[in-house]
């Protein structure tokens, strides 16, 4: 059972109250038996003195009824249940009883003729009664005794009276002060801790409601601290709130709030009948703004677009930034699509606007998904996930541009996916190998090594390019996994053709900025050493993409690499953002120019310019160039013409499998570097170059 | 009738009232202005008992005989004795023994009714479980008397019995209780083998109250003697002791006169002489040795 404050408070008072009273009244009780005894005996001495004083006289005299006389008078005083007067010898001259004595009246109706001094001997085993004996005497002789008894049983009756008196009153000033502390507690504490109870309740239903503060006292402050605490918690929760439904960059609502929107429009438009669309956007390249101008100016920017995207759409409608450079558009009562179109086309303008940030001057574009309820989607889920999908392909498509979600995105979207799983088991199952292409020097075709190039033998599916599963292992994370396989296989194979007696060169192999995060040089040490595989016979390709992350951390793995004596190159040079400084800044082996500018050569001056300016400044920081592509003499010519220092291509040779590359090793060191590089190698066809 | 007649009736009658009035006035007994008549009353009860139950018939005897009458009370017997000796009191009620010693200057004129009776006896008692059932065995036993020597019934009488039955004075042990009442009580409570009473003590009331009657009884009993008298000086005029004696002797006769009677514990007074109580005389010079 549960007992309330009040009842444990009120228990509690009893308890004490009736400990207290009980004991006053106890303590009571034996001091007023004692006193009363005390004047028992006092007042039965003060007869006694009085009648052995003056029954001498009457004695001698033989006076009987004097002696009766003063016996009688003496009964006739309370609480006297007998008065004799007897002989030296006991014999009993005279005597009076109480006849209201209860066992004298008791022995009265018994009949029958009792003498005194058995009445008295018997009277005197009740224990009730005080015995006293008084001696007569005169002239120091003595004449007899006066006997009194005094009966205690009046004040028994009366010390029960005061029992049962002392109980109802202790009872009565129990129960009043038990009433009056009970009320006292119960308006001074129970009402405020009621009231403290309850405006707690409304703060956990989250109504906040001040509690009134009546007194200065203890409750008063405990009621000052928790209006203080709830006024806290209010501003603490509409934080909370603002935090959970809102951005705090942009101040727009954030990805639950869109949740909770798009939930109650499907509500309603369920109950109109009508429709609306969810706009996705996502800006283009605004990780390179962030990486170039730094992320305050991002944010900046990110708030500046915000503010750019409420203003261009009605109050009705709810723009929400789902993070990143994620934003969400919802437009209720869509008519048709149409409407939509234009509002798509309003907000793409409106993103595409230059605009003035700190100085400068900034231009972006973004793409746009759309999803309509309910033709795409009659919940919140499946209504982002299409809109997000469409926002992706137009984003794949071209960038800045607005698509409308299509059961064909689903489609392609599912095959991803499955492309996903199937990769995450690739590995297990041997799907994965690793190709090599020969690189070789362009002054004469002389063997260097080759480049690493992975290949997916997918069942069912064919051989599938790893221009695309390579962005989705990156986006998915597996290149770490497939990277780190590349690398062991690479060591492998490296010391199986080196223990086989053959000259395999340097391989080099491609390293994701994904898996540059992993402190890849530790696990690149590790397989040296468990390979033994020596620094020059490695190479690491690494994009300008890498650079662009964090350059501290960067440049530690960047010189870790370079402390275990491995080579760098910086691959598809001319493709990004080519920045000098990155040359000056991290120290680079090997300039790797791109497929794309080797392409053109040497018809196309803008190639031939851009190769040559790439050689030239190689020349100038001392790094040797290796042009990718190759696939003409007249280029291969050209090259070597400038000075660049290796070549790769299908003019030189193929990508070949691990065997094919034990083969073409095998071949060039017993018949010499020209018995294979006649620019006609057998290798097999491939459709695309490696990129990892 | 005529005016005549009437008028000499008138005068005839007035003369008449004058005479009588004129002897009354010349009656020296009947004169206030004579001094207050004394009366005293021997100490049986205590002085205030005594001055409650007899100050109504002083009253009465004042309004009769038209002179002041004081009560003079006494402490005790010796003083009230040395007041008969010293002649103090006009009018006197005492017990037979007083009288008779003091009959040579007083003279009785009434004596008391108690109970309805002008006499009363002696007697001796004794506890039935004693065994005694003969005077003879007092015979050095204890008796308890009411009074003194010279109470008339309480002791003389007793005594007299115990030695017309041939005991000695000396052979018996005499104590004494203050009263009659109070021997009685005596022996019930077995502090002597005797007590020496009046022959109506066991059916007073006082006693029955105080103790079990039935446990006594009556070793023996005397002849009726007159019971206490009342005397007066003699040297008192024939008149005056002739009124007193008619006053006392009349109240019996109204109302008023018995509710004073029963104030004193009387039930009448009637008329007594000297010759009434030699039966006491004779008793009293068997015990005291011959002289009254």
């Amino acid at each position: 059972m549960r007992l309330g404050l009040s009842a444990k408070f009120t228990i509690t008072v009893l308890v004490i109250l009736l400990c207290t009273m009980a004991a006053n009244t106890l303590y009571f009780l034996g001091t007023s038996t004692r006193l009363h005894e005390q004047q028992l005996l006092e007042r039965g001495r003060a007869l006694g003195r009085l009648v052995s004083l003056i029954s001498p006289e009457a004695i001698l005299g033989f006076d009987f009824l004097l002696l009766n006389d003063y016996t009688r008078e003496v009964c006739s005083q309370p609480d006297v249940a007998y008065g004799a007067i007897l002989t030296p010898q006991g014999v009993p001259i005279s005597h009076h009883v109480d006849t209201s004595d209860p066992y004298i009246r008791k022995r009265a109706r018994q009949g029958g003729s009792v003498e005194i001094t058995e009445l008295i001997k018997k009277r005197e085993g009740v224990e009730d009664l005080i015995r006293l004996d008084f001696p007569i005497t005169h002239n120091n002789v003595l004449l007899g005794h006066f006997l009194v008894g005094i009966s205690r049983e009046s004040m028994q009756s009366q010390l029960q009276r005061q029992v049962v008196i002392q109980a109802v009153v202790t009872s009565a000033i129990v129960l009043f002060l038990s009433a009056a502390i009970y009320g006292a507690f119960r308006f001074n504490v129970l009402f405020p801790i009621r009231r403290l109870i309850s405006a707690s309740r409304e703060v956990g239903r989250g109504r906040f409601t001040a509690v009134e503060v009546k007194t200065a006292d203890e409750l008063g402050q405990l009621a000052q601290a928790f209006n203080a605490m709830a006024q806290e918690v209010k501003e603490e929760q509409a934080k909370l709130h603002r935090q959970a439904n809102f951005d705090v960059l942009t101040g727009l609502p954030n990805r639950m709030m869109a949740f909770d929107r798009i939930n109650l429009e499907i509500h309603r438009a369920r109950r109109t009948g009508q429709r609306f669309a969810v706009l996705f956007i996502d800006l283009d390249n605004f990780k390179s703004v962030n990486d170039t101008l730094g992320h305050a100016f991002g944010d900046e920017l990110l708030a500046a677009i915000g503010a750019r995207l409420q203003e261009s759409l009605r109050e009705a409608d709810t723009v929400a930034r789902l993070g990143g450079d994620e934003f969400l558009i919802l437009v209720p009562d869509v008519v048709g699509e149409v409407e939509v179109e234009k509002i798509a086309e309003r907000l793409l303008q409106s993103v595409s606007e230059p605009r003035d940030l700190n100085g400068r001057k900034v231009v972006i574009h973004c793409s746009v998904g759309i999803a309509i309820y309910p033709d795409n989607g009659e919940n919140v889920e499946t209504l982002m996930a299409n809109a997000d999908n469409a926002m992706y392909q137009a984003k794949a498509l071209q960038e800045g541009s607005a698509i409308f979600f299509t059961e064909e995105m689903n489609v392609r979207l599912r095959e991803r996916m499955q492309m996903e799983q199937d990769l995450n088991v690739a590995i297990e199952l041997g799907q994965l190998a690793l190709h090599f292409q020969p690189i070789v020097d362009t002054a004469g075709p002389r063997h260097r090594g080759a480049e690493a190039l992975i290949r997916w033998h997918r069942p069912e599916k064919g051989l599938v390019s790893p221009a695309d599963f390579i962005p989705l292992a990156e986006a998915t994370g597996q290149i770490v996994g497939i990277g780190d396989w590349v690398l062991e296989q690479a060591c492998r194979c490296w010391r199986g053709w080196h223990d086989a007696g053959l000259n395999p060169g340097f391989l080099a192999i491609n390293v994701s900025r994904i898996q540059f995060r992993k402190r890849f040089s530790r696990r690149l040490a590790e397989l040296m050493t468990a390979y033994r595989i020596p620094a020059h016979a490695l190479e690491f390709e690494i994009t300008e993409s890498v650079l662009l992350d964090d350059h501290h951390q960067v440049a530690e793995e960047l010189a870790s690499l370079r402390a275990l004596g491995v080579k760098l190159a910086l691959d598809d040079f001319g493709t990004g953002y080519s920045s000098l400084s990155y040359l000056k800044r991290f120290r680079f082996d090997v300039l790797k120019i791109d497929r794309s500018f080797v392409a053109g050569l040497p018809r196309n001056p803008d190639d031939v310019s851009l190769v040559k300016a790439i050689l030239a400044m190689a020349k100038g920081l001392d790094l040797r160039v290796l042009a990718e592509g190759v696939e003409h003499h007249a280029q291969l010519d050209f090259l070597a013409a400038q000075g660049c220092d290796f070549a790769q291509g299908y003019l030189i040779a193929r990508p070949m499998s691990e065997d094919a590359y034990r083969a073409f090793l095998k071949e060039r060191q017993t018949k010499g570097d020209a018995s294979n590089l006649t620019f006609i190698h057998h290798a097999r066809t491939n459709t695309g170059r490696g990129t990892v | 009738m005529g005016i005549h007649q009437v008028s000499i009736r008138a005068a005839r009658r007035a003369g008449i009232l004058l005479l009588l009035c004129l002897t009354a006035a010349a009656s020296p007994a009947l004169r206030a202005e004579d001094g207050p008549l004394v009366l005293g009353i021997f100490p049986r009860y205590n002085a205030t008992e005594t001055t409650t139950r007899y100050t109504p018939i002083a009253d009465y005897l004042q309004q009769r005989l038209h002179r002041k009458v004081t009560l003079l009370t006494s402490k005790d017997f010796q003083s009230f004795w040395r007041g008969i000796e010293e002649r103090r009191y006009d009018i006197v009620q005492y017990n037979q023994y007083h009288y008779i010693r003091s009959a040579k200057t007083y003279q009785v004129i009434a004596h008391n009714k108690e109970f309805g009776k002008s006499t009363m006896a002696g007697a001796l008692y004794v506890r039935k479980d004693s065994g005694i059932t003969d005077l003879k065995q007092l015979r050095g036993r204890t008796v308890l008397f009411g009074g003194g020597e010279d109470a008339m019934i309480s002791y003389i009488v007793p005594m007299y019995m115990m030695l017309q039955a041939g005991l000695k004075k000396d052979e018996i042990k005499s104590e004494f209780a203050v009263t009659p009442i109070n021997s009685v009580i005596g022996v019930y409570n077995k502090l002597a083998e005797a007590a020496g009473s009046a022959d109506n003590a066991l059916g007073q009331p006082v006693i029955r109250n105080a103790i079990d009657t039935d446990q006594l009884t009556a070793l023996a009993v005397s002849e009726q003697l007159l019971q206490l008298p009342w005397a007066v000086k003699r040297t008192t005029p024939t008149k005056l002791r002739e009124a007193i004696q008619a006053a006392l002797v009349n109240l019996e006769g109204t109302e008023a006169g018995r509710n004073i009677l029963k104030t004193a514990l009387l039930t009448g007074i009637g008329k007594a002489q000297d010759r009434d109580y030699d039966p006491h005389r004779k008793m009293v010079r068997a015990v005291t040795g011959g002289s009254d």
